[in-house]
C-alpha cells in the first residue's frame, strides 16, 4: 500500500501513525471501488459483442441456454452493469479520492464506506433480478413492463448511494475554506462538487419514479401506475446521468492530462464556466428524449431544441480548452508546425493515448448528439441504432477509455504495483478506439435505414430479416466488426487491469498527476503556501457559490417541468403491469 | 518570469494567444448553434411540418383501443384528399396490420396501445410516434411515393418484440 505518499498530503496536525491509517484506508476504498466498476464491466463488455453480433445477423443466444434466456434479458445486463454499476461505481470513488488528495484532507471514511455498501447491495439485487430472468425490462425498464421487487429495489439503492459523495465532497471543502478563507475551491474538487451537485439534483426524478410509484407496485401496494409520467420523471434523471457519466472524464481531462502530458492547463477559469454550465443545462432538458411522445406542446418541444442545443457550448468550450492545453505540451516537447505537437505528444504512455483517442471518438459523439437533438432529425432516427450508435461513442469511449486510462496510473498508484504490461494496456485502447468507432459508424449509419435499437433481428426468419434490414447489410456488419473487436479489446484490457493488481511488479507507487493551470499554484493542499496571488476575476468568485448555481438549476428545471407534467398530472392513466418475457 | 503571473515569456505569451483564439473559437460556437438552432425549428415549421401531437387521454389504458375506430381499423376518409388511420399496438401485432393508402394524400395517424409502450416508426419515412397505452397520440404524414412501407415496433414490448410489423401499401394515385 502507497502509505508514504498519501500520508504526505494528509494534514500535518494528525499524529503520524493515525495519518498513516486512514491513508491506507483511503487507498484501499478507492481500489474497492476501482475493482467493483471495472468487474461489473467485464460481465457488462462480456455480453456487449453478442449484441452486436445480433445485428449483424448472428444469433448467439440459443448457444447460451440456460445462462441467458434471450437477447433481451443479455442486453438488459449489458445496459444495467455498464451503465450504472460500472460508471457508479468508479465515479463515486473518483469523485472522492481526487478530491481529497487535492485538498490533502482526509474524506469521511464512513460515509464513503456507507456509500460504497449501498451501492454493492443495490448491485447485488439487480444482478439477481436479471439473472433469474425476472427483469428484463433492460436499462430504460419503462412501465408498465414490470419486472421484481429486486430490480426495482435495487436500482433505487444504487442511485440513493450514487449521491452520497456529495456531502463527503462539502466537508472536505468546508474543512479547506476554514483554513484558507478567501481562496476559491482548486479546480478538481470545484469539478467534483459540481458533478455531484447536478447529479443530486437530477437524481430526484428517478428517485421519485422508484419510491412513488415503481418500488410499491413491484411489491403489489399498489396496482396501477402511469407510464407517460414515469417515463418523463426517469428522462429528467436520464437525461443528467449522461453528464454524469461524461463530466468525470472531464474531471481528468481538465485535472490531471495536461499533467500527464507534460504540459499545463490553459486556462482554470473555463474549466469552471464549463462545469457550471454542464450542471444549469443538464437538468431542465431531459424531455427531449420525449420528442416523439404524445402529451406535450409542440412551444415546449421548440424550447427544449433551443437548451439543448446549448448544452453543446461547454462540450465545444472543452474540445478547444484541452486541444490546446496538448498543443501547448506538444510545443514544449519539441512538436513543430500545424500537426508536429499533436505528433509530439506522448502516445507511449497508455493512460495519456486512452484519454486522447476517447477525445477523438467524441467528434462523433457530439455530432451525433446535435443530430438527437434537433427535433426533426430526431424524428429521423429516434429509437433507431442511431441512438446506441451516439452513446456508444461518448460514455462507451469517453467515459470507458477515460476511466480504463485513470487506471493506468491509479492501480500503479494505489497498489504500488506497475502494469504488467504497457504494449498490451495500448494495445487495448487503440483497439478499443477503432472497434467503437466501426460500431459507432455502423450503428448510427444502420439507423438511417430504420433499423430499429434494442431489436432481437438475428431471431427472425432469415428472409424476414433481409426483407425488413438487407439494405442495411453493409453497415450492419460494421456494427458485427466493431463488436467483435471491441470484445479483444475489453479481455486485454481486463488482462492489463487485473493482471497488475494481482502479479504487478512492485514499484514506487506514482503520485496523482494534478496539473498546474497557467498562472495557478504548483499544490492547493490544506497546508501548501497561501495563494495570495490569485487573482480570480469576479466571475470566477461567483461562480463559487454553488448554491446559487444549485438554485438557478433549480429555478430552470422547475420552469422546464411543470407546465410539462401538468397535463399529465390532469390525464392519469392507470396501467396495469405486464411480464412479456 | 511575470511577477504578477509567475508565468515564463513563453508562457505569458501562449496564454495571451489562446485568449484571444478563445473568444474568437466560443463566438464561432454559439454562431454556429444558433444557426442550427434556427435551421431545425425552420424544417420543423416550414418543411415536413411532421411534429407529433396528442388527441386524448384516458384513465383506463385500454379505453382507446375499445373505441369504434380503433376497433374497426378501417381507412376513414375526412376530406377530398386527406385520410385518418387508427392503430393500436399490442404485443406483439399492430391492429390493422394490412392498411392501403393514396400517394399524395395527407394521412393522419391516430396511434395507441393497449398494454406496454410501443414505438410507431414507418420505415424510410420521419414518422415516429410512441404508442402510450392511455394516450392517443397523433402524427400527420403524406406518402409522395407509392409502394410497400413498413411499420416497426421500435420501444421495447416484449419477447417478440422484433416481430412486431405491419405494412402500409401505398397505392398510385388515381387507382380507385
Amino acid at each position: 500500500m502507497n502509505m508514504e505518499i498519501a500520508a504526505d498530503t494528509l494534514p500535518s496536525t494528525l499524529p503520524r501513525s493515525e495519518s498513516d491509517r486512514a491513508a491506507a484506508s483511503t487507498c484501499r476504498l478507492m481500489l474497492a471501488f476501482l475493482i467493483t466498476g471495472f468487474s461489473a464491466l467485464l460481465i457488462g463488455a462480456t455480453i456487449g459483442p453478442l449484441q452486436a453480433l445480433n445485428y449483424g445477423g448472428v444469433d448467439a443466444y440459443p448457444a447460451l441456454r440456460p445462462l441467458l434466456q434471450s437477447y433481451y434479458q443479455g442486453l438488459t445486463i449489458h445496459g444495467v452493469m455498464n451503465g450504472y454499476v460500472f460508471t457508479f461505481f468508479v465515479t463515486c470513488g473518483l469523485l472522492v479520492y481526487l478530491p481529497a488528495r487535492e485538498l490533502g484532507v482526509a474524506p469521511n471514511l464512513t460515509m464513503w464506506r456507507t456509500c460504497f455498501a449501498v451501492m454493492a447491495v443495490g448491485a447485488l439485487c439487480v444482478i439477481y433480478a436479471m439473472a433469474d430472468n425476472s427483469s428484463s425490462v433492460l436499462w430504460t425498464f419503462y412501465p408498465p413492463l414490470k419486472g421484481s421487487p429486486f430490480f426495482y429495489f435495487g436500482i433505487t439503492l444504487l442511485a440513493l448511494g450514487s449521491t452520497m459523495p456529495l456531502p463527503i465532497l462539502l466537508k472536505m471543502r468546508a474543512t479547506w475554506r476554514r483554513h484558507r478563507p478567501g481562496e476559491i475551491t482548486p479546480l478538481v474538487t470545484y469539478m467534483s462538487l459540481t458533478t455531484m451537485l447536478m447529479w443530486g439534483l437530477a437524481g430526484v426524478g428517478v428517485m421519485a419514479e422508484l419510491v412513488l410509484q415503481l418500488d410499491p407496485w413491484s411489491l403489489g401496494l399498489i396496482g396501477t401506475v402511469d407510464p407517460i409520467i414515469n417515463r418523463t420523471l426517469f428522462w429528467l434523471t436520464g437525461h443528467p446521468i449522461v453528464y454524469f457519466w461524461l463530466m468525470p472524464a472531464y474531471v481528468s481531462w481538465y485535472g490531471l492530462l495536461s499533467r500527464q502530458v507534460g504540459g499545463k492547463l490553459i486556462s482554470d477559469p473555463m474549466a469552471r464556466i464549463t462545469f457550471a454550465l454542464l450542471m444549469i443545462f443538464a437538468l431542465p432538458v431531459g424531455t427531449h428524449h420525449q420528442f416523439s411522445d404524445p402529451g406535450f406542446s409542440s412551444i415546449w418541444r421548440g424550447i427544449l431544441v433551443v437548451l439543448t442545443m446549448s448544452v453543446a457550448t461547454p462540450s465545444l468550450v472543452t474540445a478547444f480548452t484541452i486541444g490546446l492545453s496538448l498543443e501547448y505540451a506538444g510545443r514544449l516537447r519539441g512538436g513543430k508546425g500545424w500537426f508536429g505537437w499533436f505528433r509530439a505528444l506522448p502516445w507511449g504512455d497508455p493512460s495519456v493515448a486512452a484519454q486522447i483517442l476517447a477525445a477523438i471518438t467524441f467528434i462523433l459523439g457530439g455530432a451525433t448528439g446535435i443530430v438527437n437533438g434537433s427535433w426533426q432529425l430526431n424524428a429521423i432516427v429516434h429509437n433507431t441504432t442511431f441512438i446506441p450508435g451516439h452513446f456508444h461513442v461518448t460514455v462507451g469511449s469517453v467515459t470507458a477509455m477515460t476511466f480504463m486510462a485513470i487506471s493506468f496510473w491509479m492501480v500503479p498508484h494505489l497498489t504500488g504495483r506497475q502494469l504488467i504490461s504497457r504494449r498490451l494496456a495500448l494495445f487495448s485502447v487503440w483497439t478499443w478506439f477503432v472497434g467503437m468507432t466501426i460500431f459507432a459508424i455502423g450503428m448510427t449509419w444502420a439507423g438511417l435505414y430504420g433499423v430499429p435499437r434494442r431489436a432481437w433481428v438475428s431471431a427472425l426468419p432469415h428472409d424476414t430479416y433481409h426483407a425488413l434490414y438487407g439494405a442495411a447489410s453493409v453497415p450492419l456488419a460494421l456494427v458485427a466488426a466493431g463488436g467483435v473487436l471491441l470484445w479483444v479489446a475489453s479481455y486485454a484490457f481486463f488482462a492489463v487491469f487485473f493482471g497488475s493488481i494481482l502479479f504487478g511488479r512492485r514499484a514506487a507507487p506514482p503520485p496523482v498527476p494534478f496539473a498546474q493551470s497557467f498562472g495557478g499554484p504548483a499544490s492547493s493542499t490544506i497546508d501548501s503556501p497561501p495563494n495570495p496571488a490569485q487573482s480570480a476575476s469576479p466571475l470566477i468568485r461567483a461562480l463559487d457559490h454553488v448554491w446559487l448555481l444549485t438554485g438557478i438549476t433549480v429555478l430552470a428545471t422547475l420552469a422546464a417541468y411543470i407546465p410539462i407534467l401538468w397535463p399529465f398530472l390532469h390525464h392519469v392513466t392507470r396501467a396495469p403491469g405486464w411480464i412479456l418475457w | 518570469m511575470d511577477n504578477k503571473t509567475g508565468m515564463s515569456p513563453f508562457d505569458a505569451a501562449f496564454h495571451a494567444s489562446a485568449e484571444r483564439h478563445e473568444r474568437f473559437w466560443i463566438f464561432g460556437v454559439l454562431v454556429m448553434l444558433v444557426l442550427l438552432t434556427i435551421g431545425t425549428m425552420f424544417y420543423v415549421v416550414h418543411d415536413y411540418g411532421l411534429v407529433t401531437g396528442t388527441q386524448s387521454y384516458a384513465t383506463d389504458p385500454q379505453a382507446p383501443a375499445r373505441e369504434a375506430a380503433f376497433q374497426d381499423g378501417k381507412v376513414v376518409r375526412t376530406g377530398p384528399n386527406s385520410y385518418a388511420v387508427y392503430m393500436v399496438g399490442r404485443a406483439w401485432h399492430w391492429a390493422p396490420d394490412v392498411i392501403h393508402v393514396p400517394e399524395g394524400a395527407e394521412i393522419t395517424f391516430y396511434v395507441t396501445s393497449a398494454d406496454v409502450l410501443h414505438g410507431f416508426e414507418i420505415q424510410g419515412t420521419p414518422v415516429n410516434l410512441t404508442a402510450m397505452p392511455g394516450v392517443v397520440g397523433t402524427v400527420k404524414y403524406t406518402f409522395r411515393h407509392a409502394g410497400l412501407f413498413r411499420i416497426i415496433c421500435n420501444e421495447y414490448c416484449g419477447m417478440f418484440h422484433h416481430a412486431m410489423v405491419a405494412r402500409i401499401i401505398v397505392d398510385p394515385a388515381g387507382t380507385p
